[in-house]
């Protein structure tokens, strides 16, 4: 075993020090860059992405992803705007492995493990929605680890969370068009279970690696 | 609803089917997170994976960075009658870095910059402007050119500035109403060096 002193990357995916150092710096309202670090920080952040390839995996019509992506966007913009807005810090790894979870969590439902291990699956939309409410916590987290100024806050966390809008719509055509392309194979369905365990693989990758960033750097 | 059509394609699938597809995915990524997160991201190898790979290498952080230029100090003390100004800088290698602290005996106008070679007269990059009696702190030059303090005395009474340097500069240069020239630097045994007149 090699120790190897290292500072480490912690967060799933922290904004790098040249934006932080802009946040820091920042008084008054500046709603273009805080509009792109949100937009940023959605098109960049792996968590938030396999969450969203879970949620709209068998989401065949565009009404039904709007809705299923409209709930998450309810809960994650709620919690962002009362978590920074009340300066309500939760810990980031403990935020960061339920948004892990979140990913496992919606895995396993695509795959019927709920019906077909515990007999019944919870609401779905509600589901959605919850981890929603967990999502915007850990942009909540993000955006309070720099201290942000209090003058231009409202206007700034606005703006932040418009360009997260503004990022997910971009990522979620990216992920739209993938999937739906790949719905045209006729392997889809026979490769569809296996995907969905590699999903719940990889966020339990994200949440193993949080719950190791609480025992030890917390 | 389109969500019950969702998982209607594993509605047949067996439970075994699923609980070990979960408890894999599971172990999988403990595996890997073992395996290449953990050497990768945090130098830590305990199944020495990290190293057979070379994934360790990700983990190290450039904690020192090696100056090939000589190492100097500089002491520097101006004095500004009231609105007087002075502009003291250095020569600096991009990527050079230089340590500096200064003390005032009254607040003054500061503003630290920098005018990359080869900009327009009068071009610089203004990296601190503030009104202060004191900054200290560190500076790695983003470009080659000159890098320094612009001091100017707001008050009525006469302000003495201690300015205090080391690092990988070449030369300092005093700008001021009448002054105008440049200073000798110290070498790391706070001999003169008179490298800087150039």
């Amino acid at each position: 075993m090699t120790a190897v002193a290292a500072s480490v990357t912690l967060a799933a995916h922290p904004m790098d020090t040249q934006n932080a150092a802009f946040v820091q710096g920042v008084s008054g309202p500046a709603p273009a860059p805080f509009m792109y670090l949100g937009a940023k920080h959605m098109v960049t952040g792996y968590d938030h992405l396999l969450f969203l390839v879970g949620v709209i995996f068998f989401l065949y019509r565009l009404r039904d992803v709007l809705l299923y992506v409209s709930l998450f966007t309810l809960g994650h913009s709620a919690t962002l705007l009362l978590g920074v807005l009340g300066g309500i810090e939760v810990n980031a790894f403990l935020i960061d492995a339920i948004i892990g979870l979140s990913v496992c969590y919606k895995a396993f439902e695509n795959m019927a493990g709920f019906e077909r291990i515990f007999g019944r699956r919870p609401n779905t939309k509600g589901a959605v929605f919850v981890f929603g409410l967990f999502h915007g916590m850990g942009l909540a987290t993000k955006l309070q680890e720099f201290t942000v100024t209090e003058n231009g806050l409202v206007a700034n966390i606005v703006s932040f969370n418009v360009g997260v809008e503004m990022g997910q719509i971009l990522a979620l055509t990216a992920v739209l068009i993938v999937v739906t392309y790949w719905r045209t194979w006729p392997s889809f369905l026979r490769h569809s279970f296996l995907a969905n365990a590699v999903l719940m693989g990889g966020g339990f990758i994200l949440t193993v690696q949080q719950v190791f960033g609480y025992v030890f750097y917390s | 609803m389109s969500e019950q059509l969702s998982t209607q394609e594993f509605r047949q699938t067996s439970v075994k089917k699923i609980a070990v597809a979960s408890v894999a995915s599971l172990g999988i990524a403990i595996l890997v997170f073992v395996g290449a997160v953990l050497p990768a991201e945090y130098g830590v190898d305990p199944l020495g994976t990290g190293d057979a790979l070379g994934l360790l290498a990700l983990s190290q952080v450039a904690a020192i960075s090696a100056e090939a230029s000589e190492y100097k100090r500089d002491f520097s003390e101006l004095k500004l009658r009231p609105s007087e100004w002075a502009e003291y800088t250095y020569r600096l290698e991009e990527g050079a870095t230089m340590l500096y602290s200064w003390t005032a005996s009254g607040v003054v106008a500061y503003n630290f910059h920098s005018a990359p070679d080869g900009a327009p007269p009068g071009y610089a990059e203004s990296f601190d402007a503030q009104e202060s009696d004191s900054a200290h702190g560190s500076y790695s030059a983003p470009f080659t050119g000159v890098h320094g303090w612009y001091w100017e005395n707001l008050g009525q009474e006469e302000v003495t500035i201690s300015l205090s340097t080391t690092g990988f500069y070449r030369d300092a240069h005093e700008a001021r109403d009448r002054v105008d020239g440049y200073h000798s630097l110290m070498d790391i045994h706070g001999k003169s060096l008179q490298d800087g007149s150039k």
